[in-house]
């Protein structure tokens, strides 16, 4: 009952501003290349929380260890416009599943709009970041030019930690919050900027109407990605703005 | 349901007992209603603030559980509604959620060595009475 693979299946289109979608010949139906194409990605998905999870189990263990620096790190951060970042993060999460869901039901123009509010989302979310590094940048937190330059030889000091104000000089390890709130938030920035690209190329298929509610797959998909993206902010805003 | 309606365009593929054309073509879909989502942003964002307003009050130890737990609530929200995991495959649920359950153990694993451990860690690193900086260690074996 294989198929013989001289016969390609085609989804036909649901209108005539839509283009039919024809089954990649290594599947046998539409039904096993839509539940393999899913359950890859939910195994891809479930690399990603072992890749944040790692990160997270560090926070947690230096946190244990020095509480204070924690506390005081976190001080250096703008809770608000981390709570910004978060309503932002959050309602792109909205407009995404939205936007599938209007894929879903063939609503050409709608998904269109949803997807370039998420995108909106992204390049906000990726500003308001910019301008939290720069403040960290320019009072020595994380010195961005000195990233990679390891240990300043003469004195001995992390040459990206040089905290101008000494606001970290009372705790140990200061650079250790830093150096853990830059790892975290520059991954997940990096997962923000790849799904913004997703979204994109999402948006340029759905133009040329690949997407409709027989073939909506790669919509679905692109979604996941960017509520990942919104799950792992979940936690890195109360973890590193208003450290518990 | 429009995608329910392939198997009336008669295509040739479509064998008796094939998964094709049976009403199946994209498996289980499920579209949920707008309303859903927008109640689930709402929720979303309230418990937001609701995170901004107990990190004020000192709970001692339990600032990060209530935090956590929270942050918990709201990703399960995400993870139920927005990733539609609710009405997804038996296992899909399971290869994506076991994620979370070895991700405890290394969270268990890693905070039972910190709890029962003592480490003094001065050992590590040392402040010198100059500068009040702290130095890496390898810097101080040449004094």
């Amino acid at each position: 009952m294989s198929h013989d693979g001289h016969h390609s299946i085609v989804i036909p289109a649901p209108g005539p501003e839509f283009v039919p979608h024809t089954v990649a010949h290594h599947f046998d139906s539409p039904v096993q290349e839509f539940q393999s194409m899913k359950l890859g990605f939910w195994l891809f998905l479930a690399t990603e929380i072992l890749l944040f999870g790692g990160l997270f189990a560090a926070y947690f263990y230096f946190h244990e260890a020095f509480p204070e620096t924690f506390r005081v790190g976190g001080a250096q951060l703008d809770w608000r416009l981390g709570a910004v970042n978060t309503t932002v993060l959050l309602v792109s999460s909205w407009t995404m599943a939205m936007g599938v869901r209007c894929a879903q039901t063939s609503q050409k123009q709608k998904t269109l709009m949803f997807c370039a509010l998420t995108l909106v989302g992204a390049v906000a979310f990726m500003v308001i970041k910019f301008f939290e590094y720069k403040a960290k940048n320019d009072h020595g937190l994380v010195v961005f030019s000195e990233l990679f330059s390891g240990y300043n030889e003469a004195t001995g000091q992390l040459a990206w930690f040089k905290d101008y104000d000494g606001v970290m000089a009372n705790v140990p390890h200061g650079h250790m919050f830093f150096a853990i709130y830059l790892t975290m938030t520059a991954i997940h920035g990096l997962h923000v900027v790849i799904g913004a690209g997703l979204i994109i190329w999402i948006m340029k298929g759905t133009a040329k109407g690949r997407f409709h509610a027989g073939y909506y797959l790669p919509v679905d998909l692109v979604g996941l990605y960017w509520h990942l993206v919104d799950l792992i902010w979940i936690f890195l805003f109360p973890l590193l703005y208003l450290v518990p | 349901m429009s995608a329910h309606t392939h198997n009336d365009h008669g295509h040739a593929h479509a064998d008796a007992g094939h998964d094709h054309g049976g009403g199946l073509q994209m498996g289980h879909h499920h579209v949920s209603s707008a309303a859903m989502f927008f109640n689930v942003l709402a929720i979303l964002l309230v418990l937001t603030i609701v995170t901004v307003a107990v990190s004020r009050f000192d709970f001692g130890g339990a600032n990060m559980l209530i935090a956590m737990g929270i942050a918990s609530v709201k990703a399960s929200l995400v993870i139920a509604i927005f990733m539609h995991m609710k009405w997804d495959t038996a296992i899909n649920k399971i290869v994506f959620l076991s994620s979370f359950l070895f991700l405890s153990l290394l969270f268990i694993f890693t905070l039972a060595d910190q709890a029962t451990r003592r480490v003094d860690h001065e050992m590590h690193t040392t402040r010198t009475p100059v500068d009040k900086q702290w130095v890496h260690p390898s810097t101080l074996e040449k004094h």
